[in-house]
């Protein structure tokens, strides 16, 4: 398909070649450089899923655009489509048979791309910047979820301009994950509540949020018979929250890190304390990345409680993560985040690191 | 006597009854059961955590003597478990005093909390981390007022939008309007004069109260319908002071939406699919509300009865030992100025507990406010007595710091010596 148009994207505002001899530390970690990032920040990252041969990399941008790439076993990514929003981008999720993207949008709607034909069409609506967007498929009945800033919690048929269903929220969707049959929402004021969703999405429960400050992020877990069973979430305060749905002892099993600080294990000086923007599983390890605006991402086991890996500091935020359907490949983005407040350049890099072999 | 290796592991499987010496804990309360906590091997700091079953502020994966959350803690909630250690340490000395003075263990309760939030305070302002977030001083409970939540992404969406509309300046302004007032917030909370501290502590414990629900059954899990989306400062319809747990606005929102699902529904006499998974080892108590009768349901004995704080008490010593359980629920219970909400995790468990502790001994005063609350609201004249009531040995007892053994008055004190 039609490469990304005018962008200066490629090879320019900082995505220069792996190998240059400037110090600047955008890409420490020697990883693959995906070409012709987007402009601006970019807000999501989704992989496709492992019914597509192939692994497809979809990216939500700031620029009001997402983009697609075909990334090859040997690093190599392509770029291979775009599809435009009238407003950033926030979130994007494959259906399960890969051939369909959905995608969210500050311009209060979601749409449907479909890779195929090439053409994106309006499938959801709501008051409020939609800020999530997952796809649920269940025995009876498969639709969109969207989760929004108006404080409520759609699901479409895609054929149709209603909605299936409403639920409220007790605040704005801040972000939510899904793995049938549990859906997490993490909402404004440290809300937190699980769906089921077997039958018909209902709500399962509210939980008291394990964290002091605004909620992030958040991504579920599955145990060893592969269901889900639990969630990561992470906080604008450097730290993750791990809860499990029905522990068989709360206090001991559920537990919440430290990450994303600048100065570690040391608590009597002043650290910094980087929000956690992104929260992905590994689908076979079950082991976490966590992605930061200190611009560093690392890796955890949350069952032996320790930290595997971190990576060096990009000169960026990290904005979000992803991790393919077998988790050989983990793509992060490195952008701007708004930590600071403030604009400040937006260069973006999208970036896929290398397989991630380890046992 | 030798130091146990296997307990600086963390893994003594004699616990208690181990022949080599387990620091930290060997002097202080007996029982302890071994915490199976194997992963503290490898800490998240990759320090070797040797005292994992000591308490130790802000140590990851450290366990609480509540045999409590796994919470790795801030310092402040380090801060909150020694200091609840201490007077655990303490309320085990009042068992074999027990006519220590109760009330000092609520001001250091209080005391802690505000440390608590001051440090949080210091820390966020200090760390550079995202400003417009709310904050709740302690983890399960409701957030403070003064701080709205607003997303990065709805930072910079406002940013964009006054970029088209080539308005920066006033998104400038917005924006630094917000942070003034973030900073003006935290200031007040990190000086904490008397006014500050009086709406904080109320704050927190009535404010909780919609929170509050979950933990108070005793069963662990995490059935909350108290979600801090919910009104979260409404104090409750004024009703007794001491039980501070509204769940009414709470469950009655909540179990629209989960009525099937859960087995560990509590639905709170709220609804009426009172699940008796609460029903776990622990009396729950949370709910004396006096509304809820329906707490016959539950495994806890009603308000009126007179047992009430007892079988908890009595077991006191015993349900030290029994780890996690027993212990975290006996906070919901009366304590008038009881900042813990629910048994929940940790450290918050402790100071009610402790706080309880100190109660139980020679506790008729609280007794005599069992039945008071179960039905009053405004309760000043039955939860203080008034000076010309009391004796003047009683008021003798009261002034002084310690209460002495065979003088303890069984009235409650007068509010006018109460310092809060």
């Amino acid at each position: 398909m039609s490469l990304f148009g005018t962008t200066s994207g490629f090879g320019t505002s900082g995505t220069s070649m792996f190998g240059s001899t400037t110090t600047d530390n955008h890409n420490p970690m020697k990883d693959i450089e995906v070409t012709s990032s987007p402009d601006d920040s970019i807000g999501c990252l989704s992989f496709s899923p492992p019914t597509l041969p192939g692994n497809f990399l979809i990216a939500g941008s700031w620029a009001n655009d997402v983009r697609c790439w075909e990334v090859q076993d040997s690093g190599q990514t392509i770029p291979k489509a775009q599809q435009m929003h009238t407003g950033p981008v926030l979130d994007v999720c494959w259906s399960d048979d890969g051939s369909k993207v959905f995608t969210a949008s500050c311009d209060k709607t979601a749409k449907m791309w479909d890779l195929n034909s090439n053409q994106a069409i309006q499938i959801a609506q709501h008051d409020a910047p939609v800020k999530t967007i997952h796809w649920i498929k269940a025995p009876n009945y498969s639709c969109v979820m969207t989760g929004s800033w108006d404080k409520t919690l759609k699901f479409w048929d895609t054929r149709s301009s209603n909605p299936m269903m409403v639920l409220q929220l007790p605040e704005r969707c801040y972000c939510a994950d899904v793995i049938y049959p549990m859906a997490v929402v993490a909402t404004a004021e440290r809300g937190l509540i699980v769906y089921q969703l077997e039958s018909q999405p209902s709500e399962f429960r509210r939980i008291e949020s394990p964290l002091k400050h605004q909620h992030r992020c958040v991504a579920i877990f599955k145990d060893k018979q592969n269901k889900p069973t639990g969630f990561a979430l992470g906080s604008i305060e450097g730290r993750v929250a791990i809860h499990y749905i029905n522990p068989p002892n709360p206090a001991k099993d559920n537990f919440t890190f430290k990450c994303h600080r600048s100065n570690g294990t040391n608590t009597s000086a002043p650290q910094d304390i980087y929000a956690v923007n992104g929260i992905a599983f590994h689908p076979v390890h079950g082991t976490l990345a966590t992605v930061g605006s200190d611009g560093r991402f690392s890796f955890w086991d949350k069952d032996a409680r320790t930290k595997l890996k971190t990576s060096e500091q990009l000169d960026q935020p990290i904005a979000a993560c992803c991790f393919n359907h077998n988790g050989n490949i983990f793509a992060y983005a490195s952008s701007y985040d708004w930590s600071k407040l403030a604009a400040s350049p937006c260069s973006s890099e999208l970036t896929a690191a290398r397989s991630l072999g380890w046992t | 006597m030798t130091i146990c290796q296997f307990f600086l592991q963390g893994r003594c499987r004699f616990g208690n009854r181990c022949w080599n010496e387990h620091p930290g804990s060997g002097g202080a309360v007996g029982g302890r059961q071994p915490q199976p906590s194997g992963s503290n091997r490898r800490g998240w700091n990759t320090t070797s955590q040797r005292y994992s079953n000591v308490i130790q502020p802000s140590s990851f994966s450290k366990s609480t003597p509540w045999g409590g959350s796994r919470d790795q803690e801030k310092p402040s909630f380090g801060s909150f478990d020694s200091g609840a250690s201490t007077s655990r340490n303490r309320g085990f000395a009042l068992s074999q005093n027990p006519f220590a003075s109760p009330s000092s263990d609520e001001d250091k309760d209080e005391k802690k909390l505000l440390e608590g939030i001051v440090k949080d305070m210091e820390v966020w302002e200090s760390s550079g981390q995202w400003m417009f977030s709310v904050y709740s001083p302690v983890k399960k409970k409701s957030n403070i007022s003064g701080f709205t939540d607003i997303s990065p992404e709805e930072l910079r969406l406002e940013y964009h939008n006054f970029l088209t509309s080539n308005n920066l300046q006033s998104y400038l302004n917005s924006v630094q309007q917000l942070i003034n007032q973030w900073r003006n917030r935290v200031n007040e909370l990190k000086s904490l004069n008397t006014s500050t501290k009086i709406a904080l502590l109320s704050e927190v414990k009535d404010g909780v109260n919609q929170a509050a629900p979950t933990f108070g059954f005793g069963s662990r899990q995490t059935v909350t319908f108290g979600s801090p989306g919910f009104p979260v400062n409404n104090s409750s319809s004024g009703s007794a002071q001491n039980f501070s747990f509204k769940p009414s606005s709470g469950f009655a929102a909540a179990t629209s939406g989960s009525a099937s699902v859960s087995q560990n529904t509590p639905a709170f006499g709220a609804a009426p699919s009172a699940s008796s998974a609460i029903t776990t080892s622990t009396p729950a108590f949370g709910f004396r509300k006096p509304e809820i009768t329906s707490a016959a349901s539950f495994s806890f004995k009603s308000p009126a009865a007179s047992g009430f704080g007892l079988p908890r008490f009595s077991g006191f010593p015993a349900s030290m030992a029994a780890g996690p359980v027993g212990v975290p629920v006996a906070p919901a219970f009366g304590s008038s100025s009881s900042v813990a909400g629910f048994g929940g995790a940790g450290s918050r468990s402790h100071t009610a507990f402790s706080k309880s502790s100190g109660d139980a001994f020679g506790i008729s005063s609280m007794s005599a406010s069992l039945p008071v609350s179960s039905g009053s609201t405004t309760t000043d004249n039955v939860l203080f007595t008034p000076k010309d009531q009391l004796t003047a040995e009683e008021l003798e007892q009261f002034q002084s710091k310690k209460f002495t053994l065979g003088k303890i008055p069984l009235k409650p004190p007068p509010v006018e010596l109460l310092n809060i």
